[in-house]
Protein backbone atom coordinates (compact mmCIF):
# COMPACT_ATOMS: atom_id res chain seq x y z
CA UNK A 1 0.00 0.00 0.00
CA UNK A 2 1.28 3.50 -0.97
CA UNK A 3 3.02 5.18 2.26
CA UNK A 4 2.71 8.55 0.71
CA UNK A 5 -1.40 9.07 0.02
CA UNK A 6 -2.38 12.75 0.94
CA UNK A 7 -5.19 12.45 3.95
CA UNK A 8 -8.45 13.53 1.77
CA UNK A 9 -10.93 13.21 4.01
CA UNK A 10 -14.31 14.20 2.78
CA UNK A 11 -15.87 16.93 4.02
CA UNK A 12 -17.51 16.84 7.14
CA UNK A 13 -20.92 14.54 6.51
CA UNK A 14 -20.20 14.24 3.38
CA UNK A 15 -21.31 10.61 2.14
CA UNK A 16 -21.14 9.39 -1.66
CA UNK A 17 -24.83 7.41 -2.79
CA UNK A 18 -24.23 4.38 -1.78
CA UNK A 19 -25.11 3.00 -5.08
CA UNK A 20 -22.61 4.82 -6.25
CA UNK A 21 -20.16 2.95 -4.01
CA UNK A 22 -21.89 -0.75 -4.31
CA UNK A 23 -20.81 0.03 -8.20
CA UNK A 24 -17.49 0.80 -8.29
CA UNK A 25 -16.70 -0.91 -5.05
CA UNK A 26 -15.34 -3.97 -6.60
CA UNK A 27 -12.62 -2.55 -8.80
CA UNK A 28 -11.27 0.10 -6.14
CA UNK A 29 -10.96 -2.78 -3.36
CA UNK A 30 -9.30 -4.36 -6.51
CA UNK A 31 -7.07 -1.40 -6.85
CA UNK A 32 -6.46 -0.89 -3.07
CA UNK A 33 -4.56 -4.15 -3.45
CA UNK A 34 -2.58 -3.73 -6.31
CA UNK A 35 -0.06 -2.72 -4.78
CA UNK A 36 0.41 -5.72 -2.10
CA UNK A 37 -1.46 -7.91 0.03
CA UNK A 38 -3.28 -5.89 2.67
CA UNK A 39 -6.24 -6.57 5.56
CA UNK A 40 -9.82 -5.85 6.20
CA UNK A 41 -9.18 -2.15 8.13
CA UNK A 42 -6.23 -1.41 6.38
CA UNK A 43 -8.09 -1.62 3.15
CA UNK A 44 -10.97 0.29 4.46
CA UNK A 45 -8.65 2.86 5.61
CA UNK A 46 -7.19 2.98 2.47
CA UNK A 47 -10.58 3.86 0.66
CA UNK A 48 -11.23 6.45 3.62
CA UNK A 49 -8.26 8.59 3.03
CA UNK A 50 -8.92 8.78 -0.56
CA UNK A 51 -11.79 10.84 -0.26
CA UNK A 52 -14.28 7.33 -0.71
CA UNK A 53 -16.16 7.34 2.65
CA UNK A 54 -16.08 5.12 5.36
CA UNK A 55 -16.51 1.40 3.71
CA UNK A 56 -18.06 -1.61 6.68
CA UNK A 57 -17.03 -4.70 6.75
CA UNK A 58 -20.47 -5.71 6.31
CA UNK A 59 -19.86 -4.49 2.76
CA UNK A 60 -16.29 -5.28 2.29
CA UNK A 61 -16.24 -8.53 3.30
CA UNK A 62 -19.02 -10.11 1.59
CA UNK A 63 -17.37 -8.89 -1.66
CA UNK A 64 -13.71 -10.14 -0.93
CA UNK A 65 -15.36 -13.75 -0.44
CA UNK A 66 -17.29 -13.49 -3.78
CA UNK A 67 -13.66 -12.72 -5.12
CA UNK A 68 -11.84 -15.25 -3.22
CA UNK A 69 -14.29 -17.99 -4.65
CA UNK A 70 -13.99 -16.41 -8.45
CA UNK A 71 -9.96 -16.60 -8.08
CA UNK A 72 -9.38 -12.54 -8.04
CA UNK A 73 -7.66 -12.73 -4.71
CA UNK A 74 -6.02 -15.27 -2.43
CA UNK A 75 -6.17 -14.99 1.06
CA UNK A 76 -3.65 -15.94 3.61
CA UNK A 77 -3.35 -15.70 7.56
CA UNK A 78 -0.87 -14.26 9.03
CA UNK A 79 0.28 -14.56 13.22
CA UNK A 80 -0.19 -10.80 14.57
CA UNK A 81 2.41 -9.28 16.71
CA UNK A 82 -0.02 -9.56 19.95
CA UNK A 83 -3.38 -10.43 19.07
CA UNK A 84 -4.62 -13.80 17.15
CA UNK A 85 -3.69 -12.64 13.81
CA UNK A 86 -4.92 -10.78 10.55
CA UNK A 87 -6.04 -12.27 7.23
CA UNK A 88 -4.50 -11.07 4.44
CA UNK A 89 -6.02 -10.59 0.86
CA UNK A 90 -3.69 -10.34 -2.46
CA UNK A 91 -4.94 -9.35 -5.97
CA UNK A 92 -4.11 -12.46 -7.95
CA UNK A 93 -3.06 -12.61 -11.90
CA UNK A 94 -6.83 -12.83 -12.74
CA UNK A 95 -7.30 -9.96 -10.06
CA UNK A 96 -5.48 -7.96 -11.95
CA UNK A 97 -6.53 -8.51 -15.76
CA UNK A 98 -9.99 -7.60 -14.02
CA UNK A 99 -8.79 -4.62 -12.71
CA UNK A 100 -7.23 -3.61 -15.88
CA UNK A 101 -10.64 -4.23 -17.83
CA UNK A 102 -12.53 -2.79 -15.31
CA UNK A 103 -10.27 0.55 -15.42
CA UNK A 104 -10.55 0.96 -19.23
CA UNK A 105 -13.68 0.54 -19.03
CA UNK A 106 -14.59 3.42 -16.48
CA UNK A 107 -12.56 5.04 -17.65
CA UNK A 108 -14.46 5.17 -21.29
CA UNK A 109 -17.73 5.50 -19.04
CA UNK A 110 -16.76 8.38 -17.25
CA UNK A 111 -15.35 10.35 -20.44
CA UNK A 112 -18.99 9.22 -21.63
CA UNK A 113 -20.56 10.81 -18.62
CA UNK A 114 -18.71 13.67 -17.75
CA UNK A 115 -18.88 14.80 -21.93
CA UNK A 116 -22.65 14.18 -21.82
CA UNK A 117 -23.54 16.14 -18.59
CA UNK A 118 -21.11 18.84 -19.96
CA UNK A 119 -22.51 19.05 -23.05
CA UNK A 120 -25.28 21.85 -24.06
CA UNK A 121 -27.78 19.15 -25.67
CA UNK A 122 -30.81 20.01 -27.56
CA UNK A 123 -33.80 20.87 -26.33
CA UNK A 124 -36.33 18.21 -25.84
CA UNK A 125 -38.50 19.73 -28.44
CA UNK A 126 -36.24 20.01 -31.14
CA UNK A 127 -35.15 16.37 -31.06
CA UNK A 128 -37.94 14.81 -32.77
CA UNK B 1 -26.76 -5.12 27.16
CA UNK B 2 -23.14 -4.13 27.12
CA UNK B 3 -20.71 -4.66 24.02
CA UNK B 4 -18.64 -7.76 24.89
CA UNK B 5 -22.34 -9.78 25.02
CA UNK B 6 -24.22 -8.30 22.34
CA UNK B 7 -20.85 -9.00 20.55
CA UNK B 8 -21.36 -12.41 21.81
CA UNK B 9 -24.48 -13.12 20.66
CA UNK B 10 -24.06 -11.93 17.39
CA UNK B 11 -21.22 -14.58 17.29
CA UNK B 12 -23.59 -17.34 18.18
CA UNK B 13 -26.04 -16.06 15.30
CA UNK B 14 -23.62 -15.90 13.14
CA UNK B 15 -22.21 -19.24 13.42
CA UNK B 16 -25.56 -20.61 13.37
CA UNK B 17 -26.47 -19.17 10.34
CA UNK B 18 -23.70 -20.54 8.80
CA UNK B 19 -24.14 -24.03 9.83
CA UNK B 20 -27.71 -23.80 8.82
CA UNK B 21 -26.03 -23.05 5.56
CA UNK B 22 -24.16 -25.93 5.48
CA UNK B 23 -20.67 -23.78 5.37
CA UNK B 24 -17.83 -26.09 5.83
CA UNK B 25 -16.79 -25.89 9.43
CA UNK B 26 -12.92 -24.25 8.32
CA UNK B 27 -15.32 -21.69 6.60
CA UNK B 28 -16.63 -20.99 9.82
CA UNK B 29 -13.80 -20.72 11.76
CA UNK B 30 -12.10 -18.22 9.26
CA UNK B 31 -15.28 -15.87 8.90
CA UNK B 32 -15.73 -15.76 12.42
CA UNK B 33 -12.11 -14.77 12.76
CA UNK B 34 -11.76 -12.19 10.21
CA UNK B 35 -14.85 -10.71 11.75
CA UNK B 36 -13.23 -10.35 15.44
CA UNK B 37 -9.66 -8.87 13.75
CA UNK B 38 -12.18 -6.23 12.22
CA UNK B 39 -13.70 -5.55 15.71
CA UNK B 40 -10.73 -5.41 17.07
CA UNK B 41 -9.11 -2.93 14.50
CA UNK B 42 -11.88 -0.57 14.35
CA UNK B 43 -13.42 -0.80 17.99
CA UNK B 44 -17.09 -1.43 16.67
CA UNK B 45 -19.78 -3.52 17.57
CA UNK B 46 -20.54 -6.47 15.59
CA UNK B 47 -23.88 -5.05 14.65
CA UNK B 48 -22.58 -2.08 13.99
CA UNK B 49 -19.81 -3.28 11.56
CA UNK B 50 -21.39 -6.09 9.87
CA UNK B 51 -25.49 -5.79 10.31
CA UNK B 52 -27.27 -8.48 11.50
CA UNK B 53 -25.52 -11.04 11.67
CA UNK B 54 -28.44 -13.38 9.69
CA UNK B 55 -27.82 -11.09 6.57
CA UNK B 56 -23.82 -11.04 7.10
CA UNK B 57 -24.27 -15.06 6.53
CA UNK B 58 -26.46 -15.12 3.35
CA UNK B 59 -23.81 -11.91 1.90
CA UNK B 60 -20.47 -14.18 2.86
CA UNK B 61 -19.71 -16.79 -0.74
CA UNK B 62 -17.98 -19.33 1.31
CA UNK B 63 -17.46 -23.08 1.08
CA UNK B 64 -20.25 -24.81 1.40
CA UNK B 65 -22.03 -28.62 1.19
CA UNK B 66 -25.37 -28.82 -1.11
CA UNK B 67 -27.08 -26.42 1.35
CA UNK B 68 -29.69 -28.75 1.93
CA UNK B 69 -28.65 -31.71 3.73
CA UNK B 70 -27.62 -29.83 6.87
CA UNK B 71 -31.44 -30.37 7.93
CA UNK B 72 -31.99 -34.18 6.71
CA UNK B 73 -28.03 -35.39 7.79
CA UNK B 74 -28.33 -36.06 11.35
CA UNK B 75 -31.99 -34.75 11.90
CA UNK B 76 -34.09 -37.43 10.03
CA UNK B 77 -32.03 -40.09 11.54
CA UNK B 78 -31.84 -38.64 15.14
CA UNK B 79 -35.15 -37.84 14.67
CA UNK B 80 -36.26 -42.08 13.55
CA UNK B 81 -33.54 -42.82 16.26
CA UNK B 82 -35.92 -41.29 19.15
CA UNK B 83 -39.23 -42.69 17.52
CA UNK B 84 -37.46 -46.11 17.79
CA UNK B 85 -36.71 -45.38 21.25
CA UNK B 86 -39.96 -44.39 22.59
CA UNK B 87 -41.43 -47.79 21.22
CA UNK B 88 -38.59 -49.39 22.61
CA UNK B 89 -39.39 -47.98 26.15
CA UNK B 90 -42.99 -48.81 25.41
CA UNK B 91 -42.35 -52.47 24.99
CA UNK B 92 -40.29 -53.06 27.53
CA UNK B 93 -42.05 -53.26 30.35
CA UNK B 94 -44.33 -55.21 28.66
CA UNK B 95 -42.02 -57.82 28.02
CA UNK B 96 -40.24 -58.34 31.32
CA UNK B 97 -43.89 -58.94 32.87
CA UNK B 98 -44.92 -60.78 30.12
CA UNK B 99 -47.63 -59.06 29.30
CA UNK B 100 -49.36 -58.32 25.56
CA UNK B 101 -48.36 -54.26 24.59
CA UNK B 102 -51.73 -52.85 24.87
CA UNK B 103 -53.18 -49.79 22.71
CA UNK B 104 -56.30 -47.53 22.54
CA UNK B 105 -57.47 -45.43 19.67
CA UNK B 106 -56.28 -42.50 21.71
CA UNK B 107 -52.65 -43.61 21.84
CA UNK B 108 -52.70 -44.25 17.89
CA UNK B 109 -54.29 -40.37 17.17
CA UNK B 110 -51.24 -39.68 20.06
CA UNK B 111 -48.55 -41.41 18.10
CA UNK B 112 -50.09 -39.81 14.68
CA UNK B 113 -49.57 -36.53 16.53
CA UNK B 114 -45.63 -37.14 17.11
CA UNK B 115 -45.08 -38.71 13.80
CA UNK B 116 -46.93 -35.67 11.91
CA UNK B 117 -44.27 -33.17 13.64
CA UNK B 118 -41.61 -34.96 13.04
CA UNK B 119 -42.54 -35.60 9.21
CA UNK B 120 -43.18 -31.85 8.97
CA UNK B 121 -40.20 -30.80 10.82
CA UNK B 122 -38.26 -29.31 7.68
CA UNK B 123 -41.04 -27.15 7.26
CA UNK B 124 -40.42 -25.25 10.36
CA UNK B 125 -36.89 -26.70 11.53
CA UNK B 126 -34.93 -23.70 10.38
CA UNK B 127 -37.40 -21.09 12.13
CA UNK B 128 -37.20 -23.47 15.63
CA UNK B 129 -33.82 -23.19 15.78
CA UNK B 130 -33.27 -19.35 15.42
CA UNK B 131 -36.48 -19.15 18.38
CA UNK B 132 -35.30 -21.03 21.55
CA UNK B 133 -39.16 -20.47 22.78
CA UNK B 134 -40.37 -22.74 19.93
CA UNK B 135 -37.49 -25.55 20.29
CA UNK B 136 -38.91 -25.76 24.27
CA UNK B 137 -42.20 -25.55 23.43
CA UNK B 138 -41.43 -28.48 20.53
CA UNK B 139 -39.83 -30.10 23.53
CA UNK B 140 -42.77 -29.83 25.77
CA UNK B 141 -45.21 -30.82 23.09
CA UNK B 142 -42.81 -34.10 23.07
CA UNK B 143 -42.57 -34.60 26.33
CA UNK B 144 -46.38 -33.99 26.60
CA UNK B 145 -47.22 -36.69 24.23
CA UNK B 146 -45.42 -39.10 25.82
CA UNK B 147 -46.52 -38.86 28.95
CA UNK B 148 -50.25 -38.70 27.49
CA UNK B 149 -48.96 -42.10 26.48
CA UNK B 150 -48.24 -43.80 28.91
CA UNK B 151 -51.09 -42.10 31.06
CA UNK B 152 -53.78 -43.83 28.60
CA UNK B 153 -52.13 -47.27 28.76
CA UNK B 154 -55.01 -49.33 29.20
CA UNK B 155 -54.97 -51.74 32.39
CA UNK B 156 -56.81 -54.90 30.63
CA UNK B 157 -57.15 -56.04 27.42
CA UNK B 158 -60.81 -55.61 27.15
CA UNK B 159 -59.89 -52.27 26.90
CA UNK B 160 -57.63 -52.10 24.49
CA UNK B 161 -58.27 -51.89 20.89
CA UNK B 162 -54.88 -53.48 19.67
CA UNK B 163 -53.18 -56.21 21.44
CA UNK B 164 -49.55 -57.01 20.58
CA UNK B 165 -47.00 -59.39 21.66
CA UNK B 166 -44.20 -56.71 22.70
CA UNK B 167 -40.91 -59.15 21.35
CA UNK B 168 -41.26 -58.65 17.99
CA UNK B 169 -41.52 -54.59 18.66
CA UNK B 170 -38.86 -54.56 21.26
CA UNK B 171 -36.59 -56.31 18.84
CA UNK B 172 -37.58 -54.56 15.92
CA UNK B 173 -36.59 -50.76 17.74
CA UNK B 174 -33.81 -52.30 19.39
CA UNK B 175 -32.50 -53.19 15.37
CA UNK B 176 -33.66 -49.90 14.39
CA UNK B 177 -31.57 -48.26 16.45
CA UNK B 178 -28.55 -49.51 16.53
CA UNK B 179 -29.08 -49.65 12.21
CA UNK B 180 -29.73 -45.61 12.97
CA UNK B 181 -26.23 -45.11 14.95
CA UNK B 182 -24.60 -46.78 12.86
CA UNK B 183 -25.64 -44.87 9.29
CA UNK B 184 -24.65 -41.78 11.36
CA UNK B 185 -21.53 -43.00 12.66
CA UNK B 186 -20.93 -44.15 9.13
CA UNK B 187 -21.97 -40.73 7.89
CA UNK B 188 -19.63 -38.76 10.77
CA UNK B 189 -16.64 -40.94 9.61
CA UNK B 190 -17.27 -40.15 5.73
CA UNK B 191 -17.61 -36.34 6.78
CA UNK B 192 -14.42 -36.29 8.36
CA UNK B 193 -13.51 -32.46 9.79
CA UNK B 194 -15.59 -30.92 7.47
CA UNK B 195 -17.80 -30.20 10.03
CA UNK B 196 -15.13 -29.13 12.44
CA UNK B 197 -15.23 -25.72 13.00
CA UNK B 198 -11.27 -24.38 13.39
CA UNK B 199 -9.38 -21.28 13.48
CA UNK B 200 -7.40 -20.26 10.92
CA UNK B 201 -4.24 -19.97 12.89
CA UNK B 202 -4.99 -22.76 15.56
CA UNK B 203 -4.61 -21.41 19.40
CA UNK B 204 -6.76 -24.49 20.80
CA UNK B 205 -4.62 -28.13 21.25
CA UNK B 206 -5.76 -30.65 18.25
CA UNK B 207 -7.03 -33.28 21.33
CA UNK B 208 -10.04 -30.43 22.10
CA UNK B 209 -10.83 -31.30 18.52
CA UNK B 210 -10.15 -35.35 18.83
CA UNK B 211 -12.18 -34.96 22.26
CA UNK B 212 -15.59 -33.27 19.94
CA UNK B 213 -15.11 -35.69 17.82
CA UNK B 214 -14.95 -38.73 20.57
CA UNK B 215 -17.99 -36.72 22.07
CA UNK B 216 -20.21 -36.55 18.12
CA UNK B 217 -19.34 -40.12 17.79
CA UNK B 218 -20.98 -41.02 21.50
CA UNK B 219 -23.83 -39.15 20.75
CA UNK B 220 -24.77 -41.17 17.88
CA UNK B 221 -25.20 -44.05 20.20
CA UNK B 222 -27.14 -42.54 22.46
CA UNK B 223 -30.25 -43.96 22.24
CA UNK B 224 -29.01 -47.69 22.07
CA UNK B 225 -26.80 -47.02 25.35
CA UNK B 226 -29.69 -45.77 26.92
CA UNK B 227 -32.14 -48.26 25.90
CA UNK B 228 -29.37 -51.13 26.94
CA UNK B 229 -29.13 -49.36 30.23
CA UNK B 230 -33.13 -49.26 30.27
CA UNK B 231 -33.53 -52.76 29.76
CA UNK B 232 -30.49 -53.46 32.80
CA UNK B 233 -32.44 -51.39 35.35
CA UNK B 234 -36.30 -53.30 34.09
CA UNK B 235 -34.80 -56.94 34.32
CA UNK B 236 -33.08 -55.75 37.55
CA UNK B 237 -36.22 -54.58 39.20
CA UNK B 238 -38.42 -57.41 37.61
CA UNK B 239 -36.34 -60.08 39.00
Amino acid sequence: MDANIPNIPAAPGDEWPSDWLRATLGFLALRALESGPSYGYAIIRELEVHGLGTIKGGTLYPLLTRYEAAGLVDTEWRPGEAGPGRKYFAVTERGRAELERLRGDWARFTNVSTSYLGATGPRKENIA
Amino acid sequence: MNVTSSNKKWFDELTLELRMRDVFGHAIGDAVATARELLLDTGQSAEEAFGPARAYAASLDLPRGSGHDWATRGLWTSMFGLLAFSLFVQTVGAWTQEELLLITPAQLVIAAALGGLVALLPLYLAAAIRRPWLLVLLFAVGAGCGFLWSAMTPATTAEAWISLDPLPWLLGSAIAMVLLSTWNTIQTLRRGNLDDITAPIPARPAAGIRGMRVFVMFTNWLFPLFAAIMLCVVILFTT
